[in-house]
């Protein structure tokens, strides 16, 4: 009995051989690094923590994110580094669609194009990330930098944006925005928010761009309607470095030498900041219609309105514009360009001071380029835009902590 | 040894080498088996590799380009499972499984072929080089995608969550074309199978009712769907109206253009897509022309512009980015953003004849 038990046994074990049916069971492939974390992104419960170890890491491939409730946590902003200097494929080096996402301390580099998207997601914290093109400033890099779009409840705080070809950081067709503490530089716009309402932006430095940071509302956008956005307590300096945006980008428009420039945007309060030697204008208020693009769209709005612009520092800048406009006034003037150039165009039946306000800036100056009859008779008094218009509220985002 | 025991031994060998040699496919309702092989959709020997007759091998109408790979799909639904109509579309039911295996025919020396998809429902394994099998599984919480890869030997292919790269040489008339070819991510393949960006279902593009009930030239599809009914995996005939394949060329320009333009971007470019962001609905939901690209300025296409100031202005196919990002074969620039790393030349002489036959033209080209 023992015997045959032993039997049976054998005979199971070469039955259980023969499962395999005569062939040997091929090995299963080893992944590399890079394909380990997409699949740990892949794989993630919500609450997960994916660390990202120091060094420099290599990926060929964008990576992505859609579970939520995931943090990606590096070592630091320049310890650990995502690097897609070798990257084949995607357009993006970080594509999120995830809520309650938290990504820290840690750098995405050299991608082909954006860096960090983030599309469609709610409560989205960035929070001591860089994202740069070692190579300096050249229209090859890719377009953005931090780009959350069609988002809601955003917080960029402590962010680095370096060498993006459109935007450093860039928030797109969203709403509840905060972004401070946060360098942009050599960037064609350092710090933008566009298509958005209800957005602070302050405590950051925009520098070396070559718009320090624009507030744009465009047509012909599922979301639009650009307002109520705060700029202030920024350090907008020397934004001079060329435009390098591939041709046919909005941001191509941008003159080089922009401190801040509002498009189309309502109710914008720019207060406490210090504007310093942006050689086109330190800030530039204008219409859709500068642009001279055509646009199909009976909702938009192309005019701004309600700019209330206040309490802040001007030195130098307007010295050497790039833009035929700005260029001519030079030329008229023998003057720099002053720090506050609007274009003058207006909606039908509106008042001067509904369009903008401005008060207590030091080192004032002001031109009407009175863009509505081709630039023929620019006007520097700014007594009619000697008003103020309410305070906007301050921007909470609900998972922050105070 | 007792008699009766041998026989019972034989008799279990016999089983379990029976249920080796023909098993059925099989489903997994939670676990991811992490071989290709486990979900017994095909008999694979060092020479063929042959779709088990359980399933049935499928076509839909309109198809997509993947880098001039060939591809053979399969579909299973488990006995006694029916999928019912809705909304005049296919709803399968749970335990349905699809299959697309990815190959490039190879000439006698290895050497991968650019050549016309003839639409093989088995594979000579000395003819065909097998790259992965994609698989998409209808389960209780929804449709999965399942990358599986296969290796060198052709012996087996494996699960690849994160998906992989390959090298491939490309022949076509002595001419080679080196290309990487990349084999989706699961998120990648959520990326065109979710239409709705970013909380709808994943679902199928192929197996789908237009997909499958449309006549194409000289073959009949639509016994497609008959076949499903005589297999009792479809309980009604769904009443459809066939897309037009943007290969068929009885159809018109236009058709066969909004065809294409459906199935390479409208998964991303509709109005609850992922590219729903740059206001270019290419999926013929568009309202507005400047919607579908007439004359529309680009939002947040960096480099993708390539220069240009509109998606389409009409009559000049070189002015439009539409073509431009078609052209390329820069990850930042190009379109689509995935499924190729080669350009679709026969896409570009469609869409380039489209865009040239339009009248009318946009302020301020340059």
């Amino acid at each position: 009995m023992r015997a045959s038990l032993c039997k049976n046994v054998m005979i199971s074990f070469v039955c259980a051989l023969l499962i395999s049916c005569d062939q040997r069971q091929p090995e299963i492939p080893q992944l590399n690094f890079e394909e380990e974390i997409q699949q740990s992104l892949i794989q993630a419960q919500p609450g997960d923590i994916i660390e990202i170890p120091v060094g420099t890491h290599n990926f060929t491939r964008s990576l992505s994110l859609n579970v939520p409730g995931v943090t990606i946590k590096g070592a630091g902003i320049d310890s650990s580094i995502l690097s897609f200097k070798n990257q084949k494929q995607g357009a993006e080096g970080l594509l999120v669609s995830a809520s309650d996402f938290t990504i820290q301390d840690l750098a995405i580099e050299d991608t082909i194009g954006d860096a960090l998207k983030i599309n469609d997601s709610n409560n989205v914290v960035i929070k001591n990330v860089r994202t740069e093109w070692t190579n300096g400033p050249e229209t090859t890099n890719g377009a953005y930098g931090i780009y959350p779009v069609q988002s809601q409840n955003i917080l960029i705080d402590g962010a680095v944006a370096i060498g993006a070809s459109d935007a450093g950081i860039y928030v797109g067709q969203s709403s509840q925005i905060i972004v401070r503490n946060s360098h942009a530089e050599h960037n064609v716009a350092g710090i933008e928010i566009e298509n958005s309402t209800f957005a602070d932006v302050y405590n950051n430095v925009a520098t070396n761009n070559t718009g320090g940071i624009l507030v744009f509302d465009l047509p012909n956008l599922p979301v639009q309607g650009g307002r109520n956005t705060r700029v202030y307590d920024n350090e907008i300096i020397t934004n001079n470095t060329i435009n390098f945006a591939p041709a046919g980008n909005i941001v191509g428009t941008v003159p080089s030498g922009t401190g801040l420039m509002i498009l189309a945007n309502d109710n914008i309060e720019v207060f406490g900041n210090t504007f310093s030697d942006n050689n086109s204008a330190n800030v530039l208020l204008v219409s859709y219609y500068i642009t001279e693009r055509p646009f199909d769209d009976p909702d938009y709005d192309p005019f701004p309105e309600y700019i209330y612009i206040h309490d802040n520092e001007f030195n130098g800048g307007g010295g050497s514009p790039d833009s035929e406009p700005l260029n001519a006034l030079r030329s008229a003037t023998g003057q720099s360009i002053p720090n506050v150039v609007w274009d003058g165009t207006i909606k039908q039946g509106q008042k001067p001071n509904e369009i903008l306000c401005m008060r207590n800036n030091s080192n004032f100056t002001f031109v009407n380029l009175d863009a509505t009859n081709g630039f023929s008779a620019p006007t520097f008094n700014a007594a009619i835009h000697d008003c103020d218009l309410p305070n906007l509220s301050e921007i909470s985002l609900s998972f922050e902590t105070k | 040894m007792k008699l009766s025991q041998h026989i019972f031994s034989s008799l279990l060998c016999s089983v379990i080498l029976y249920s080796c040699s023909e098993p059925s496919p099989s489903f997994y309702s939670s676990e991811n088996p992490a071989r290709l092989s486990e979900w017994n959709l095909f008999k694979l020997t060092p020479a063929t590799l042959e779709p088990r007759s359980e399933t049935l091998v499928f076509k839909p109408n309109n198809t997509l380009f993947s880098d001039y790979a060939h591809k053979l799909r399969t579909m299973w639904i488990p006995n006694g499972e029916t999928a019912h109509v809705e909304n005049n579309e296919i709803v399968y039911p749970a335990g349905t499984v699809l299959s697309k295996t990815f190959y490039y025919p190879i000439d006698s020396d290895g050497i991968f072929l650019r050549e016309n998809d003839k639409n093989l429902s088995s594979l000579n394994l000395t003819k065909n080089r097998l790259i992965e099998t994609r698989l998409l599984v209808k389960r209780d919480e929804g449709w999965q995608a399942f990358p599986y890869v296969w290796n060198v030997d052709q012996t087996e292919a494996f699960l690849r969550v994160a998906g992989t790269s390959r090298n491939i040489q490309l022949s076509e008339e002595g001419q080679q074309t080196q290309f990487t070819y990349f084999v989706p991510n699961e998120n990648q393949c959520s990326a065109c199978h979710v239409t709705e960006h970013p909380y709808g279902e994943m679902h199928p593009l192929g197996a789908i009712a237009n997909q499958l009930t449309a006549k194409v030239g000289d073959t009949n599809q639509s016994q497609q769907i008959e076949k499903l009914i005589s297999r009792n995996w479809l309980e009604v005939m769904p009443s459809t109206k066939p897309s037009h394949s943007w290969a068929d060329r009885t159809a018109s320009l236009e058709q066969r253009a909004a065809s294409y333009l459906n199935m390479h971007c409208g998964h991303c470019h509709n109005k609850d897509g992922a590219a729903d962001t740059s206001a270019l609905l290419l999926d013929g939901s568009h309202d507005l022309a400047i919607n579908m690209g007439v004359c529309k300025t680009p939002v947040a296409a960096g480099g993708g512009a390539g220069d240009k100031r509109y998606s389409i202005v009409p009559g000049s196919p070189e002015e439009s980015i539409l073509i431009y990002r078609m052209l390329s074969d820069q990850p930042d620039e190009m379109m689509p953003e995935l499924g190729r790393s080669l350009v679709h030349d026969e896409g570009i002489e469609l869409i380039h004849s489209w865009i040239e036959q339009m009248q009318g033209s946009c302020p301020n080209i340059q």
